[in-house]
């Protein structure tokens, strides 16, 4: 997936911006995949592993 | 957005420039300057030690002072102004062996130890686990990480889903090499604790025996704080005892590793809620001058259905899970409903199955595929025959006599996908149907219980219900209270609290003795250069992922006993061969494009070094291509491709897989060893029609230079001037 934009969400904190961009991986899908609202589990590219709201996430095409 | 720039690498990058292009030209301007240069390639690569910032801001500032003129001045103050703005990122550099930008070529974490939360240097103990090192490899591995063994056993392991090897065929079995080796390091009596520093006079109160607050625990008590830990609960482990079912994670394994907690002095006061037995005014007379809150997410979501609570025998999973985890073995009736499709409602499940429900049913809205829960756990529910009723939404929960008899449900159907990508589940009408049930357990999701924090007015909470946390420093909106683990994440994993245990107690160090807290994530640590373990081309392509041994189904339907049994030995150490080691190969793809459109040879299939792209890989393609002239491995900025000379063989390998060996051939004169014949074909192939073959044998370049001299002034009469 890749960080599109930057969250709305509170959860959202300014060290953030710097991964508007970048890609990863979804490396714990199971928690929360049916829940939009969630804060989900990401392995960005080269940043480790956050916790994002996913309303800036979307999955890259194939 | 760019890419940010390493300061380190930058700054390299402009003096190298400085120097070349002749700007510096009094001679002791320049010496300095380069003596500085050369001092930032030593932090660059991994060579740095404490003395080397000293050192480069004492030169600096002398070429700025006393510079004889103004070039020499003006680098001067650059290199000044860079080591005072960037001096954070110069010591990170040197303190964890790691440049996070990616700009210092023998400073790139793994994408492994970049994934894991915990931030540990996966490679360095898997190699050590391949050498047969399990006890160092925990040492290693408890730097980061107090709880190998519990990790190695029910870890969600981010770090396989980045494994480079996973581009070739499987990722690397991460977890059950790390719990192989703990549980090995612990039954040969080496899983030790590392050397406390010497007390500190200041006290640390932890809220929460989970693996956050244990974590805190541990390396706050290694850095001499003296730690005490609260929980509610009669145990400690918080989630990992009273959430996760043994037959995954066996009591004893979290009751060892939290006495090695306690055997550095932290002190546990189970069974004593915050807020009720006793407050935050109590605690801060007592001389805590911190506090950690990591009370986890124990807290169910309600289902919303008529008859929830009107029944005893309709409770929440987590509270069923923490029961039985307590000790209540008691059959919960012999026909059984979970409501939910994650992890905890199939935790629930086979539970049931295991204390003789006949039989146990997961009710789902969705489909199977749409289940969140892992799906191995699924798989592995499927074999002890838990029923699944999908597609299927609970409305209504009936009972006689204080008892529930059954659940009425619906039938679903996904519909159109909604903005978010996900098909909703729609009712079906006249789909009405019932379940015959003694107990219903509500599997729907979990959040933070604040009670017994009302008192704290001033502690923020967010909108999802966790403790308002900054990321960086771990501090609530309360000076000196600080959060971490499910707390401020929500329902999480174990190796995330873990992760957050370690960053609180690092904020919490800062805070009590005055140092200013980050304002980055933290930085991983690379904590050794383990040596790579020698493996043929043909091993390391045909090596397969070990499939884990289980427990029979029958004894998995009737006992708590563990289901995973743990690999043998021999697999454990097979499989830490796979590891492609990339803490050292970086996969910059330099070597691959030299040898294909320098050389011309394209020796070398390496098609996983290409994230975006990938292509075909076999490391026994260069055995049949590979000329072994080493231009890869000079070019290599790592030091992951090395040639060397063994005996009467050149062997060239990539981070210890032997990619080609070949003879070598000597000097017909001198005897000097000068290369393959695949390499002197390749060089006549080369010069074939621009410079005659020398009729003699096999020279090195000296003798044929030699013997070319020699010919040259025999055939060729010296010219005389007059």
């Amino acid at each position: 997936m890749e960080v599109y934009r930057k969250s709305q969400d509170d959860d959202w904190q300014a060290h953030m911006d710097r991964y508007v961009g970048l890609h990863g991986i979804v490396t714990d899908p199971d928690m929360v995949k049916n829940d939009p609202e969630a804060l989900i589990e990401v392995t960005l590219d080269g940043e480790g592993t956050h916790r994002l709201p996913q309303d800036c996430l979307r999955p890259l095409k194939d | 957005m760019g890419k940010p720039v390493c300061p380190v690498a930058d700054t390299i990058e402009r003096l190298d420039e400085i120097i070349s292009n002749g700007h510096l030209k009094h001679a002791r301007c320049r010496q300095r300057a380069e003596e500085i240069l050369k001092l930032m390639e030593d932090v660059a690569s991994g060579r740095g030690g404490s003395e080397h910032i000293p050192a480069m801001e004492a030169l600096a500032s002398t070429l700025q002072k006393e510079g004889p003129d103004a070039p020499c001045k003006k680098t001067g103050a650059m290199l000044v102004s860079v080591l005072e703005e960037h001096r954070e990122v110069f010591k990170s550099h040197l303190d964890t062996q790691i440049c996070p930008v990616t700009d210092c070529a023998r400073l790139i974490p793994s994408p492994c130890q970049m994934a894991c939360p915990a931030g540990i240097d996966v490679p360095s103990y898997v190699t050590l686990i391949g050498q047969g090192h399990d006890a160092e490899a925990i040492a290693l591995i408890r730097k980061d990480n107090p709880f190998p063994w519990v990790c190695g056993l029910i870890c969600t392991n981010p770090c396989e889903f980045m494994c480079v090897r996973g581009r070739i065929d499987k990722p690397i079995s991460i977890k059950y090499l790390k719990g192989f080796a703990a549980e090995r390091a612990m039954s040969d009596g080496l899983y030790r604790n590392p050397e406390k520093a010497p007390p500190k006079n200041q006290k640390v109160c932890i809220i929460g025996a989970g693996p956050a607050g244990m974590t805190a625990a541990f390396f706050l008590a290694l850095k001499g704080y003296g730690v005490t830990v609260l929980d509610a609960l009669p145990v400690a482990g918080g989630m990992m005892m009273v959430g996760i079912p043994r037959y995954r994670l066996p009591r004893e394994v979290i009751d060892r590793e939290v006495a090695m907690i306690e055997e550095l002095g932290v002190e546990f006061r189970l069974n004593t809620r915050f807020g009720k037995d006793v407050d935050f005014d109590q605690l801060t007379s007592e001389g805590f001058e911190a506090f950690l809150i990591a009370i986890g997410a124990h807290d169910s979501h309600k289902i919303g259905i008529q008859g929830e609570d009107r029944y005893p025998q309709v409770i929440d999973a987590i509270s069923y899970l923490r029961r039985v985890s307590l000790g209540d073995r008691r059959k919960p009736g012999n026909r059984v409903a979970i409501l939910g499709g994650g992890n905890t409602a199939i935790d629930a499940a086979r539970t049931s199955l295991r204390l003789g429900c006949e039989e146990v049913t997961i009710i789902y809205r969705r489909s199977r595929s749409d289940m969140p829960a892992n799906e191995e756990e699924v798989e592995q529910a499927e074999e002890e025959r838990v029923r699944f009723s999908f597609l299927t939404v609970p409305v209504e929960i009936k009972g006689q006599n204080g008892k529930v008899t059954s659940l009425r449900c619906v039938r679903t159907e996904l519909g159109p996908e909604d903005e978010s990508g996900r098909r909703r589940p729609v009712p079906i009408e006249g789909s009405d149907f019932e379940f015959q049930v003694d107990a219903v357990f509500s599997a729907i999701g979990q959040r933070v219980d604040p009670t017994g924090f009302e008192t704290l007015k001033t502690l923020e909470w967010t909108r999802r219900g966790a403790i308002k946390t900054d990321a960086m420093s771990m501090e609530t909106s309360m000076p000196g209270v600080f959060s971490a683990g499910d707390a401020v994440l929500g329902p999480a994993t174990v190796v995330e609290a873990i992760g957050g245990g370690k960053r609180a107690a690092d904020a919490i160090d800062r805070y009590l003795s005055g140092i200013p807290q980050p304002k980055m994530p933290p930085v991983p640590v690379r904590r050794d250069r383990v040596e790579f373990l020698e493996v043929p081309a043909s091993t390391k392509m045909t090596l397969q992922r070990p499939q884990m041994p289980m427990l029979n189904d029958e004894r998995r339907r009737v006992t708590f006993q563990q289901v995973e049994l743990g690999y043998s030995e021999n697999a454990v150490r097979e499989e830490a061969r796979r590891c492609l080691r990339c803490d050292v190969c970086v996969r910059c793809g330099a070597c691959v494009d030299l040898c294909r459109n320098k050389m011309g040879i394209d020796a070398l299939k390496l098609g996983y070094l290409n994230f975006d792209h990938q292509e075909h890989t076999d490391f026994r393609v260069t055995a049949e291509r590979c000329i072994l002239c080493g231009a890869c491995a000079a070019n290599c900025p790592t030091q992951a491709i090395r040639l060397a000379d063994v005996g009467q063989d050149r062997i060239l390998s990539l981070c210890g897989t032997v990619l080609n060996r070949l003879k070598v051939e000597r000097c017909e004169v001198c005897g000097r060893v000068i290369g393959p014949e695949r390499y002197h074909d390749y060089i006549a192939k080369r010069i074939q029609g621009t410079s005659p073959r020398l009729k003699k044998g096999l020279l090195c370049l000296d003798c044929a230079r030699e013997t070319g001299a020699r010919r040259h002034t025999e055939i060729t009469p010296p010219k005389l001037t007059v």
